[in-house]
């Protein structure tokens, strides 16, 4: 038998506030529509005694004078029903989203994982609390029950902050036995119901849903339309509506609005530090990583200004995070002020390794990915990377590439490497004064510190005249020069200026 | 049986099966440089949660030997970091598996040591960092039976000032300090090159080297003349386990490229 959980979270505009201010479900709060807070702003969530939805903001504050108000947040809104979802994708996966935090789930077989029918109610309640989202839950055999169970679940609902945000959420399973029971018990004030056909069934004297299944159909909708034939299968518990599980958005996204523009870094580290927690705990809760992260921030003239940044590997480390975003705005600020800001991460599987049961132990690949990411952070992500030899004339040319080590299994240790005088490059190369003798070898070099002193050996010139179909042509001869300390270097002249460099020391 | 909690009780008792030893925690294997008389004098090579350095002017073979560690532990499988401030690695010469080095390069020396303090987080199995071009050298040491007055004053904390630029103030011995415990609690080996001793009492192991003579090829001045390579001569000067080293020499062929 099929049976389908639902995942409703009411007061949406309200619970996505407190999820960004959990220190708020102390104090009497309003949400009222975005807009100026005047005093015909409307309320459209409040957890303050006496003060309802549909209220004007002076009305509410007439009511509860310490009222603390806050503007709604569509970037808030939205996030906190994307985590509500995510909440859903981790228990079951097929999910069906029919509108902004109110989602249906497939929870059949879900027994033997979880248990119960109970057991996984209560699972769903605390998914959405690991996510930060206080959400109430109904679980029947059909859709439009489960919603059904799910609304009788929100009068239970409590209101108490989390680590990750609010808590207190409740849910109503309702047996396939005590379906017809459940709905009969249903006032009808409680549904949604068109305010016309409402009169129309005030007047006829009906209550409960009870009261519209014991009266027959046909004579119904000839009386009342179509909306209370529909009234009238649910009432009875006909719903044929299949569960339409569609793939769903993998990327995670958490924004704000600011209150007032942002014209320099550090206000939006702030903002940033809450939105990263955030995005970090829910990747955590469904044992994901971040692969790539993309920062919106709107600007003050309504466009969007997009950046990528350079993850050397996947994290969700929030400091290593922060300073990449830091350093993303420092290198390229924005042309204006911002106004709001979204970070989005598309997820990457965490890699979860055996370590050996003796012998020491090593870097796991996650710990690798945390550390790369770290040093990007501190560093820059293009000074972190695997050396690679580059194919170029350029001499000791070199370049990075992502660090991704292979197993280390099946590989064996030679005893001996082999020792060779090793060059260390200067990049850039140092600029140098070279006096030749009457034969044109080196005679003296004046440099830079030590990179100095008279030539008491010297070996060449190797002429290397390459890449001239490039905007950055080769042309020199090198020369090997032992110093009178006895300093070994490598210099070379540059043919088209006659100027000399030296590109490395032996060591 | 297997749900009966004394059955295991049963076969100890009736000698079925006895209790295996417990076992012993292992000396970890140091990790060898590939240079036979070098792990010689070090006993068996770099060792593990230790900080080890690697001290002598330029062309005295220190960058030679630190390639010879990095090559050494690649090849065994270990993977290893080098931080690079100086941004002097050349990949192009041979030796290294490059597939399991991390080349860090911070703009400075303070960075140089948060990098590696990360790169043991991670449990790198050799972490080295290069100071061979960074000018760190050790405050000079002030000469003997000199008097020197030394006033206290309470500073005034600019607001905003908190732990993050305590930080910044802390002595070097106190950095290579906390790098060294740190290479000891992950199991790292350490290894530190530079042009004077930077570690102090905090390295475990001390290797000096002294520049030999350069070996050259051919007439002076005529054609197919070249650097062969260098000699030079090193010691372990101080190992905590070991007595010191006689001179080593070693030979250092230049790489054809």
């Amino acid at each position: 038998m099929a049976r389908i959980a639902c995942l409703w979270v009411p007061d949406l505009s309200l619970v996505a506030a407190l999820r960004a201010e959990p220190e708020l479900v102390a104090s009497p709060l309003a949400v009222v529509q975005a807009g100026d807070l005047g005093g015909r702003a409307h309320v459209l969530g409040a957890a303050a005694p006496g003060v309802e939805p549909g209220q004007t903001l002076a009305e509410a504050r007439a009511i509860c004078p310490a009222l603390t108000v806050r503007k709604s947040s569509p970037e808030r809104e939205r996030a906190a029903a994307q985590a509500a979802r995510e909440a859903a994708v981790s228990i079951s996966p097929r999910v069906e989203e029919a509108a902004p935090a109110l989602v249906y789930l497939d929870a059949s077989g879900l027994e033997s994982l979880i248990g119960d029918e109970r057991a996984v109610a209560r699972e769903l309640v605390a998914a959405a609390e690991r996510v930060g989202v206080r959400a109430a839950v109904g679980l029947a055999a059909s859709k439009s029950v489960a919603h059904l169970a799910a609304r009788a679940a929100a009068a239970d609902l409590t209101l108490h902050a989390t680590r990750w945000g609010v808590g207190g959420g409740a849910f109503r399973a309702v047996m396939p036995e005590e379906q017809r029971e459940f709905l009969a018990a249903l006032p009808l004030h409680s549904l949604e119901l068109p305010e016309e056909l409402q009169q129309s069934l005030r007047r006829f004297g009906l209550q409960t849903l009870g009261d519209v299944a014991r009266l027959p159909p046909g004579p119904l909708a000839a009386r009342l339309g179509t909306d209370a034939a529909l009234l009238w299968r649910l009432a009875s518990g006909e719903d044929s509506s299949a569960l339409e599980a569609r793939p769903l958005s993998e990327m995670f996204e958490e924004g704000e609005e600011l209150e007032w523009d942002a014209a320099s870094v550090e206000p939006l580290l702030f903002v940033w530090r809450k939105l990263l927690d955030r995005l970090a705990q829910r990747l955590q809760a469904r044992g994901l990583m971040a692969g790539e992260v993309l920062l919106k921030l709107r600007l003050s003239d309504a466009s969007w200004d997009e950046r990528a940044l350079d993850l050397a590997a996947p994290t969700r480390e929030v400091p290593s995070l922060l300073q990449l975003l830091r350093l993303s705005v420092e290198s390229r600020p924005p042309p204006l002020e911002v106004r709001a800001v979204r970070i989005c991460a598309e997820p990457v599987r965490e890699v979860l390794e055996q370590m050996p049961l003796f012998g020491p132990r090593g870097a796991s690949r996650t710990q690798l990915a945390a550390a790369v990411a770290r040093l990007s952070a501190l560093v820059g992500p293009e000074r972190v990377g695997r050396p690679v030899a580059v194919d170029r004339w350029a001499p000791f040319a070199a370049g990075m590439e992502k660090f991704s080590p292979p197993s280390a299994e099946g590989v064996t240790a030679s005893a001996e490497v082999p020792v060779s005088l090793a060059a260390r490059a200067l990049r850039p190369p140092r600029t140098a004064e070279v006096r030749c003798d009457d034969a044109g070898n080196p005679s003296l070099v004046i440099g830079e510190g030590a990179l100095g002193g008279r030539v008491v050996a010297s070996a060449g010139p190797w002429r290397t005249v390459a890449e001239w179909w490039t905007e950055a042509p080769v042309s020199l001869d090198s020369y090997d020069l032992e110093l009178a300390g006895g300093l070994l270097l490598r210099a070379s002249r540059e043919l088209a200026s006659g100027a000399w460099w030296i590109e490395a020391v032996y060591d | 049986m297997w749900r009966d909690p004394t059955a295991l009780d049963l076969l100890l008792r009736d000698g079925q099966i006895r209790r295996a030893p417990a076992l012993a925690p292992r000396e970890p294997e140091p990790l060898p440089t590939g240079i036979p008389p070098l792990d010689a004098a070090l006993g068996g090579g770099l060792l593990r949660g230790h900080l080890h350095e690697f001290v002598g002017p330029p062309g005295a073979g220190c960058t030679a030997l630190l390639r010879a560690a990095l090559a050494s532990a690649t090849s065994a499988g270990e993977l290893c970091a080098l931080i690079d401030p100086g941004d002097s690695f050349d990949p192009a010469q041979r030796g290294i598996d490059l597939r399991r080095l991390l080349w860090v390069r911070p703009r400075d020396f303070l960075q140089a040591l948060r990098a590696a303090e990360i790169a043991i987080e991670a449990r790198f199995g050799l972490v080295a960092i290069d100071l061979g071009d960074m000018c760190v050298l050790p405050p000079a040491k002030k000469p003997r039976g000199v008097i020197e007055v030394v006033r206290f004053e309470k500073k005034q904390v600019a607001p905003g000032a908190g732990a993050s630029f305590e930080r910044l103030r802390l002595p070097a011995t106190a950095r290579w300090a906390r790098l060294s415990r740190r290479a000891e609690k992950h199991g790292a080996a350490l290894l530190v090159l530079s042009r004077a001793p930077q570690a102090g009492t905090f390295a475990a192991v001390s290797v000096e080297l002294e520049r030999g003579r350069a070996q050259w090829e051919g007439r002076p001045g005529a054609p197919g003349r070249f650097l062969r390579g260098a000699r030079s001569v090193g010691a372990v000067a101080r190992h905590r386990r070991m007595p010191p080293s006689a001179p080593l020499p070693f030979l250092l062929p230049l790489e054809a490229k």
